[in-house]
């Protein structure tokens, strides 16, 4: 073996990527804390700040979108009615609008939005970074239990069928 | 060993549904010097995703270099319910961008915005993608041999 360091040397590093990947995984699969997303407060389309805190307690579904996201905006009737659906039962979909409040609420009384619609700015979306949105896309919709943890994550469309299933789960 | 690994790779959790590219290789950004003072910039956009033409925005930095931008080239277009006609752009772009007051031997920055989607359904915000180019010193720019620029094959 020590004849060939070099050798040695990539057997140690191929270990340690694996294991690395291995650790990511794992890292990957504890559902982090919502606590930074849920200590935010932001302006609603009327300029009042509205503190996410408010949820906690509830299943709270936050969707960050933007009307110049045309994906967006095509998921957002299928929200409103799961809302509309479970939200008696302690569910509360929160929408974060990396956009203009004005564009927003235009959109919002088009859609009779049943659901709060903040705006974000960057710096929100940056957050979302952080809850694993690693290219700051939208739309990205997180799922947080009663104990304010992320239990599911969605970076693009939802698949509704499977976060109706999570939410009849969780409430 | 291969195998192994890729076994491993098939056995993670879908973390993600999809695989998206980061918005600068989805909308790779490149500039190059035509003359002394013609800049053609293009867009290579991945198959699968697009960007709005009115969302594609040039600068040059330092600003007193001057740079002329014309009309871009017509996109596809879309009614799209809420923003009325819409266009978008897929495959390459390019757009021959002129220099007003550049100083020979001067460097410039070329800074691209562009704001675009992916067809698996999500949108980028808008990103700015920068390229610096040294303008020549005299007056005349030596041809760039074809595939001689520098490819950023790295990036």
């Amino acid at each position: 073996m020590m004849k060939h360091p070099t050798r040695l040397a990539l057997v140690v590093v191929a270990a340690l990527a694996l294991a690395a990947g291995v650790a990511l995984a794992i890292w990957d699969r504890t559902p982090p804390s919502a606590d930074n997303l849920l200590a935010l407060s932001l302006p609603d389309t009327k300029g009042d700040r509205q503190a996410l805190g408010q949820w906690r307690g509830k299943v709270v579904v936050v969707n960050f979108w933007a009307t110049w996201c045309e994906p967006c905006r095509q998921e957002m009737p299928e929200f409103v009615r799961v809302q509309r659906e479970l939200g008696p039962r302690g569910l509360q979909f929160v929408g974060i609008a990396v956009d203009q409040p004005e564009k927003v609420d235009r959109f919002a009384k088009e859609l009779q939005l049943n659901y709060p619609a903040l705006i974000g700015g960057y710096d929100a979306v940056d957050l979302s970074q952080s809850l694993g949105n690693r290219l700051v896309a939208l739309p990205f919709t997180i799922v947080i239990n009663r104990q304010g943890r992320v239990v599911q994550t969605y970076l693009g469309p939802v698949k509704i069928d499977q976060l109706k299933a999570i939410l009849s789960d969780l409430l | 060993m291969l195998l192994a690994v890729l076994g491993f790779a098939a056995a993670l959790p879908a973390v993600a549904q999809v695989n998206p590219l980061p918005p600068d290789k989805a909308f790779r950004f490149s500039a190059k010097l035509v003359d002394a003072r013609t800049i053609e910039a293009r867009f290579f956009i991945a198959d699968g995703y697009y960007l709005y033409r009115d969302k594609v925005h040039f600068a040059v930095e330092p600003a007193s270099a001057g740079l002329s931008v014309p009309a871009l080239p017509n996109g596809k277009v879309k009614e799209d319910q809420f923003f009325g006609r819409v266009e978008t752009y897929r495959g390459d772009i390019v757009v021959k961008l002129g220099l007003t007051d550049a100083k020979p031997g001067q460097h410039v920055v070329i800074a691209a915005e562009s704001q675009g989607c992916a067809d698996i359904g999500l949108c980028y915000p808008p990103t700015v993608q920068r390229v610096t180019l040294a303008l020549p010193e005299g007056s005349v720019v030596p041809a760039a041999p074809e595939g001689s620029a520098k490819k950023p094959w790295f990036n």
